[in-house]
C-alpha cells in the first residue's frame, strides 16, 4: 500500500518511532563536543560521557581505558538499540532494519577474506568486525579460496546470497578481486535495497531516495578515484558502480572515461550537490578530506529524514548518525590518547 | 502550625570552611540535612572541578565495590544488610578502605581466576571423556563377534573405497553448543561435497558454558574423513563454530588407554574443593563489610560533589559555599559547623539577596499528603498563604459532599484505619506497587474522606443507599389518614398518596439531624433531594471561594502591598458577595420567610436573580421583602462598578508611584511573583495586562465557578443514585423469601454486591469524587489567592533510603 502512510503508519511501528525520536534527542550536540574537545585524558572524556547519555556505560570497565574499549562499548550500545528495534519490528520495518545490516555484513565479509588472505589468524579478525552485521557463518567465510566456494559453501543461505549473483566467478581470491566482488556486492545491495524503498512508497521512499542516491553516487566517485593506477579497465569499472544514484546514466558515464581527479571533478560540477562537496576539500593540512565531506553531506541528509513523520528513513538515519558519532568520539579519543590535539576538532558535528 | 500556614523564612547564607575542616562540616551538614547548596561554578565542566580527583576515587573504589558485588551475587549471596548509617569516612579511614577493598577484590579476583582454571580443565578433561566414551558408539559400534576389532569402523565407509585408495581415516571429534549444530553440519556438507561422516550426539549430561556460564547440554560430534586437505577444511570450519576439538586416537587400544588416564586426570584434580572453600571464605569477609563500605564512599563522593560547587577565596585558604538556609536552623548550622571544624574557625554568614528564596514548608506525616495535593498543583511562592492547612478539612468535606453514604464512608474509614495502626510495619512501607504505594501515602487523607462521608451520609440519612430511622419520623401518616378518612377501598385503588404539612399533627418540625428518613419512600424523593443539594452546592462553593478570596488578604499583607488591600481585595470581595453573596442571602431567607403554609404564594428566586440583572420586575413573582428592587439595584450597579477599580486600579496607582519615586522604601520582603520593584517600573504595560488578564479571569470565573460547584450536587446524586441501583437490582434478588433456599441464594448474590460496591461505589466513584474534589481546590479556591511559582529547597542530606 504505497503513500498515505500516516493513516496506518502508527498501527505497527508508531511505538518504535517514538523510540528512535527518543534515542535521537540522544545524540551528542556540538556544545558536547566541545566539552569533549576539551579533555585532557581519557578518564576526562568518561566523566564527561557520564553526563549525557551514554550514562555509566564505561562504569564497569576495569583496567585503564583505551580507545578499543570506548569504541566497544559504544559500539555494543548501539548494537543493544538496533536489538530492541529489529526484535520489535513488524513487516515491512523489520525488512527494512535487515537491509541497513547488509551492508554492515559485506563489509564483515570483505575484512574477513582479506584478512585471510593475509595469513591473518580469525581470532584476530572476528573482533574487528562490526557487531550490526555479524551472522552466524561469518567466520567460516575464511575457509573459501575463491568466490564461487565462498557462495556455494557459506554465503548461499544468508541474506547476502541474493546479492552475490554477479560476483560468481572461479577466479582466486587476491586483493583486486576482492575489491571488485566488494564493490559488485555494494551495487546489487544498494539497488536492491533503493528497490525496496520504492516499493514501500510514501515518505519512506521520499526520505530514503536521496539518502541511497547519495551513498551510490559517493560509491560511484570513491571507486572512480580509487581505480587510478590499477589494473582495472574501465569498462569493469563502470560495471562496478551502482546504478540508483543521481549519476545515473550519464554522470556514471563521464565517470567511468575520467582518467585523473581533475575530470572526476568536473564530472561532479554537472550536479549542484556535488559540486558543493568537492570544493570544500582541501588538500592542505587542517582542511577537510574528499571522505570527510561526504560524511558531512550524509550526516546533513540524514538529519533531514528527521523532518518527516511516518516513515522508515529515520531508523536508517539513527544508525548512520550513531555509527558517525561512534567515529567522531573514537576520534577525539584517539586525538587524545595520541596527544595530537591539532586535529581533534576534525569531527563532523550532528546537531 | 505556624510553618504550614505560610513557608519558612529562608535566607541566602555563604560558608566560610576552613580548607582543612571543609570536608567534616559538610559531612556533618549532610548528616543533618539542612541546608540547599548553590553552584557557585555552573560554567566549569565536571572534569575542570577541584576536587575531580577525589571524585575519581571515589568512582575507582564503586568500581571495585561493584565487582565484588558482582562476584557476591554470582556466588549467590546476599550481602548483609547496613547496620545503621556510618558517617563519611575522613582521609585516613578512606585510604584505608581503598586499600581493603583492593587488596580483597585482588585476593578475590586471584582465587576465582583459580577456581575458574580449574574448573575449565576438569570441565575439558569431562568433555574429552565424553567425547571418547561416546565416540565408541560410531566407531565400535558394529563389533560383533568374530569380527577384528580394527575392523570396527569399516560399516561407516565403503569398504572397497577404503582399500582401493588405501588411505588412513581420520577423526576429528569434539563438542560444539547444540544452537550451532544444524549449520555446522551444513557447512560442513558444503563445503567438503560429502567427503566425510559427521556423527552427532547430545552429551549424557550437560556443563557449564564458559562464555555465559549458563548450563547446556552439549552436543558431541565425530567426523571421519580422509584426505589431509579436507582435514584442514574441518579443522578450520570447526574453529569458526567455537567448537571444542579433542583428540581423537586412532586405534582402539589407544582410545582406551587415553580413557583410563583421563579417568586419572579427573581424580587428581581434588584441589578444586579447597580453592571453593577458600573463595567462600572470602566471599563471606566480603560480604561483611561491603555494605558499610558501600554507604560511607557513597557519602564521601556526595560530599566532594557538594565541594566542587564551593569556590575559593584569594587567599586560597578557605572555601566559600552559598547556601539557602532556613533561619530558624541558623544556630544548629553553626553547630554543625563547629562540631566539624577542628580549630572552631568555620562559620555562617548571612548575605542579602534580591532573589526569591526556595519554599521550605515542614510537615509531619499527617500534614504531608495535604501538602503534596497543593504542590501538585505548583510550589507556594515563597512566603505566600498556604492552602493546606484549609485542605485538611475542606477537602475531605467537600469529597464527602460527593461519596455522602455511611456504608461506604465505613468501609473506607475502617481501610484507612487499618494502614494508619500498621503504618510502621515494613511490609506495607516497601511495596514495590505503586498504586498502593499512593493509597498509602495518602493514608491520613483517606481517613478524613472516609470520617466526612460518614458524617455526610448521615445528613443524607443513607447507609448503601437505604435510609435510617433513628429518630422517629416528624411525619405522621396516622394523622393524616385520620384527617382525610381515607377508606380501605380508597387505598386498595391509589398507590400512592399525599401528606399535607398544612394539615396539623402531619408535620410535627423538622426532624433533629440530617433528612428525615420517610423521604425515601416518597415518590418525590428526588424533587426534594435535588433542590436540597443544589442550594447546597451554590452555598458551600461561594463560602469556599469567598473564603479564598478572604486569604488574599494574608499575602497582601504580609507582602506589604496595602494599596492591593483597597485596590484588589475590597472590589473582589464586592464583587462576589454584591452577585453571589446576596443569592445565598436569597437563599436563606426564603428557607426562613416561607413555612409550608404560604409555600403556594412563594416567589422563586431564580426569577428574581435574573430579574435583578435585567432591571425589571416580574409582577406574577412576588416580592420576597419590601423594597427589594432598589435594593438589588444599588447591588448590582456596586458589582459593577467594581470592576474598573480591580481592572485599572493596581496599574495606575503603580503607574502613579513611579512619577513620585520619593516614596522607594528600602523593604527586604518583595519579592512577590518574582517582580522587583525596578521590574514594574520598566514594564507598565505589563502589569496592565496581568491585571487585565486577572480581572477578566475573576469576574468571568465567579459565575462560571459558582456553576462549577454544581459538581457537588451532580456527583453525590450519581452516587446515591448508582448504590440504589445497585441495592435494587443485584442484593434484592437476593430476598426471595424467608426460606432455606433464599439463604443460599443470597450468599452469591451477596457476593456479587459486596465485589461490585468496592469496585464501583468505593474505588471507581471514589476516585471521581476524588478528582472533582481536587479540582474543585486546585482551579475554583486556589485562584482566588494562589500564585505556586516558588520552587521547593532541597537540602543536601545523606537520606537513608537512597543506599539500596
Amino acid at each position: 500500500m504505497p503513500g498515505y502512510s500516516e493513516f496506518y503508519f502508527n498501527v505497527d511501528h508508531g511505538y518504535l518511532e517514538g523510540l528512535v525520536r527518543g534515542f535521537k534527542a540522544g545524540i551528542l550536540t556540538s556544545a558536547d563536543y566541545v566539552n569533549l574537545a576539551q579533555c585532557e585524558t581519557l578518564e576526562d572524556l568518561k566523566l564527561h560521557l557520564q553526563t549525557t547519555d551514554y550514562g555509566n556505560f564505561l562504569a564497569n570497565e576495569t583496567g585503564p581505558l583505551t580507545v578499543s574499549t570506548i569504541d566497544e562499548k559504544l559500539k555494543t550500545k548501539l548494537l543493544t538499540e538496533f536489538h530492541y528495534f529489529r526484535n520489535h519490528a513488524f513487516e515491512p520495518l523489520a525488512t527494512f532494519l535487515n537491509f541497513v545490516t547488509y551492508s554492515y555484513m559485506i563489509d564483515n565479509v570483505i575484512l574477513l577474506i582479506t584478512g585471510t588472505l593475509h595469513q591473518r589468524p580469525i581470532a584476530e579478525l572476528a573482533p574487528k568486525c562490526h557487531p550490526l552485521g555479524s551472522f552466524e557463518q561469518m567466520e567460516a567465510v575464511s575457509i573459501a579460496s575463491n568466490p564461487t566456494e565462498l557462495f556455494n559453501a557459506i554465503l548461499v543461505d544468508t541474506p547476502l546470497a541474493a546479492f552475490f549473483q554477479d560476483c560468481l566467478s572461479e577466479n582466486d581470491l587476491d586483493e583486486m578481486n576482492i575489491e571488485i566482488m566488494r564493490n559488485k556486492l555494494y551495487k546489487s545491495y544498494l539497488e536492491a535495497f533503493y528497490k525496496f524503498c520504492e516499493k514501500q512508497g510514501g515518505t519512506t521512499a521520499e526520505i530514503m531516495r536521496p539518502i541511497l542516491e547519495f551513498e551510490a553516487d559517493r560509491r560511484a566517485f570513491i571507486i572512480t578515484i580509487n581505480s587510478f593506477g590499477t589494473e582495472l579497465s574501465k569498462d569493469d569499472r563502470e560495471k562496478l558502480y551502482p546504478t540508483c544514484g543521481k549519476l545515473y546514466p550519464e554522470g556514471l558515464h563521464l565517470l567511468a572515461n575520467a582518467d585523473d581527479y581533475e575530470q572526476v571533478k568536473r564530472v561532479a560540477e554537472y550536479y549542484a550537490d556535488y559540486k558543493a562537496v568537492f570544493e570544500g576539500v582541501g588538500s592542505g593540512t587542517g582542511e577537510k578530506t574528499l571522505e570527510d565531506a561526504f560524511f558531512e553531506h550524509e550526516v546533513k541528509l540524514n538529519v533531514l529524514a528527521f523532518n518527516n513523520q511516518f516513515h522508515f528513513g529515520v531508523f536508517y538515519a539513527y544508525v548512520k548518525l550513531k555509527e558517525q558519532e561512534c567515529r567522531n568520539i573514537v576520534w577525539i579519543a584517539e586525538c587524545i590518547s595520541q596527544r595530537h590535539r591539532t586535529k581533534i576538532n576534525n569531527y563532523i558535528p550532528i546537531f | 502550625m505556624g510553618s504550614l500556614f505560610r513557608s519558612e523564612e529562608v535566607c541566602l547564607a555563604q560558608l566560610f570552611l576552613q580548607s582543612a575542616s571543609a570536608y567534616s562540616c559538610i559531612s556533618e551538614l549532610g548528616e543533618r540535612g539542612l541546608l540547599e547548596f548553590r553552584d557557585l561554578n555552573p560554567k566549569v565542566s565536571p572534569f575542570q572541578r577541584r576536587f575531580v580527583g577525589e571524585v575519581r576515587r571515589c568512582e575507582e573504589m564503586e568500581k571495585t565495590f561493584t565487582f565484588l558485588q558482582q562476584e557476591l551475587r554470582a556466588a549467590g549471596r546476599l550481602p548483609a544488610p547496613c547496620p545503621e548509617s556510618p558517617r563519611a569516612p575522613a582521609a585516613r579511614e578512606a585510604l584505608r578502605v581503598q586499600e581493603q577493598s583492593e587488596q580483597l577484590a585482588q585476593e578475590l579476583r586471584e582465587v576465582s581466576r583459580s577456581r575458574s582454571s580449574l574448573r575449565d580443565r576438569l570441565r575439558d578433561l569431562r568433555q574429552h571423556l565424553h567425547v571418547l566414551r561416546e565416540g565408541q558408539r560410531f566407531t565400535s559400534l558394529p563389533v560383533g563377534p568374530g569380527v577384528p576389532a580394527g575392523l570396527g569402523r569399516e560399516p561407516i565407509l565403503d569398504p572397497s573405497l577404503h582399500h582401493h585408495l588405501d588411505r588412513k581415516i581420520n577423526f576429528v571429534a569434539g563438542v560444539i553448543h547444540p544452537w550451532r549444530v544444524t549449520a555446522f553440519e551444513r557447512l560442513l556438507w558444503r563445503a567438503c561435497r560429502g567427503y566425510l561422516v559427521a556423527s552427532f550426539v547430545e552429551m549424557p549430561e550437560p556443563m557449564e558454558d564458559p562464555a555465559t556460564g549458563e548450563s547446556i547440554t552439549w552436543v558431541i560430534f565425530l567426523i571421519s574423513y580422509w584426505g589431509e586437505q579436507i582435514g584442514q577444511k574441518i579443522r578450520k570450519i570447526s574453529n569458526c563454530f567455537h567448537c571444542q576439538v579433542y583428540g581423537y586416537p586412532e586405534s582402539e587400544a589407544s582410545r582406551t588407554e587415553a580413557i583410563t588416564r583421563l579417568h586419572g586426570q579427573i581424580q587428581e584434580l581434588s584441589t578444586l574443593e579447597e580453592t571453593e572453600k577458600y573463595l567462600a571464605e572470602v566471599l563471606d569477609k566480603v560480604a561483611q563489610v561491603l555494605p558499610t563500605w558501600r554507604v560511607q564512599v557513597q557519602k564521601m563522593k556526595a560530599i566532594y560533589l557538594v565541594l566542587n560547587q564551593c569556590s575559593f577565596d584569594v587567599t586560597k585558604k578557605c572555601l566559600i559555599a552559598e547556601v539557602w538556609c532556613p533561619v530558624r536552623d541558623l544556630t544548629q548550622v553553626q553547630d554543625a559547623l563547629r562540631q566539624g571544624s577542628v580549630s572552631g574557625s568555620c562559620f555562617v554568614q548571612r548575605v542579602p539577596t534580591t532573589e526569591s528564596p526556595p519554599t521550605l514548608i515542614r510537615t509531619n506525616k499527617f500534614t504531608a499528603g495535604f501538602q503534596s495535593i497543593v504542590d501538585a498543583y505548583g510550589v507556594a511562592s515563597y512566603q505566600e498563604v498556604n492552602p493546606a492547612p484549609y485542605a485538611i478539612i475542606t477537602f475531605p468535606f467537600i469529597f464527602a459532599i460527593m461519596f455522602g453514604d455511611v456504608g461506604h464512608g465505613l468501609l473506607m474509614f475502617l481501610f484507612a484505619l487499618w494502614m494508619v495502626l500498621y503504618e510502621d510495619s515494613p511490609r506495607l512501607r516497601q511495596g514495590t506497587n505503586e498504586i498502593w504505594l499512593t493509597f498509602f501515602e495518602g493514608r491520613y487523607l483517606i481517613l478524613l474522606m472516609g470520617a466526612f462521608s460518614i458524617y455526610t451520609g448521615f445528613i443524607y440519612n443513607e447507609c448503601f443507599s437505604k435510609a435510617t430511622a433513628i429518630f422517629p419520623s416528624a411525619w405522621s401518616v396516622a394523622t393524616m389518614a385520620n384527617h382525610s378518612s381515607w377508606s380501605s377501598a380508597y387505598l386498595a385503588t391509589h398507590p400512592s398518596l399525599t401528606l399535607d404539612p398544612n394539615v396539623t399533627g402531619v408535620f410535627q418540625g423538622p426532624y433533629p439531624f440530617g433528612i428525615d428518613p420517610i423521604w425515601s419512600l416518597a415518590t418525590n424523593h428526588l424533587n426534594f433531594l435535588n433542590s436540597f443539594k443544589m442550594k447546597m452546592s451554590v452555598v458551600l462553593g461561594i463560602v469556599h471561594m469567598g473564603f479564598g478570596v478572604m486569604l488574599g488578604v494574608f499575602n497582601h499583607v504580609h507582602f506589604q502591598q496595602r494599596h492591593r488591600l483597597v485596590l484588589e481585595f475590597l472590589p473582589e470581595m464586592i464583587f462576589l458577595l454584591a452577585l453571589f453573596g446576596y443569592l445565598v442571602f436569597l437563599i436563606f431567607y426564603k428557607w426562613i420567610k416561607f413555612s409550608a403554609a404560604d409555600s403556594r404564594v412563594a416567589p422563586s428566586i431564580l426569577i428574581h436573580f435574573i430579574d435583578m440583572f435585567l432591571f425589571t420586575s416580574n409582577a406574577e413573582n412576588l416580592p420576597l421583602y419590601p423594597g427589594q428592587v432598589p435594593v438589588q439595584m444599588v447591588l448590582v450597579v456596586l458589582a459593577l462598578a467594581s470592576v474598573p477599580v480591580l481592572l485599572l486600579g493596581t496599574p495606575l496607582y503603580q503607574w502613579c508611584r513611579q512619577r513620585a519615586p520619593r516614596t522607594v522604601r528600602p523593604r527586604a520582603v518583595g519579592g512577590f511573583m518574582g517582580i522587583t520593584r525596578r521590574g514594574i517600573q520598566h514594564d507598565f504595560a505589563e502589569i496592565f495586562m496581568h491585571q487585565a488578564i486577572h480581572t477578566i479571569e475573576y469576574c468571568l470565573g465567579c459565575v462560571s465557578n459558582t456553576a462549577s460547584y454544581l459538581r457537588l450536587w451532580a456527583l453525590s446524586l450519581a452516587h446515591a443514585q448508582l448504590s440504589e441501583v445497585l441495592w435494587s437490582m443485584v442484593m434484592r434478588n437476593g430476598f426471595v423469601g424467608l426460606s432455606y433456599v433464599g439463604g443460599v441464594v443470597l450468599v452469591p448474590v451477596f457476593a456479587a454486591f459486596a465485589v461490585l460496591t468496592v469496585a464501583i461505589l468505593l474505588v471507581m466513584e471514589g476516585l471521581s469524587a476524588f478528582l472533582h474534589a481536587l479540582r474543585l481546590h486546585w482551579v475554583e479556591f486556589q485562584n482566588k489567592f494562589y500564585v505556586g511559582a516558588g520552587y521547593k529547597l532541597c537540602p543536601f542530606a545523606f537520606a537513608p533510603d537512597t543506599w539500596e
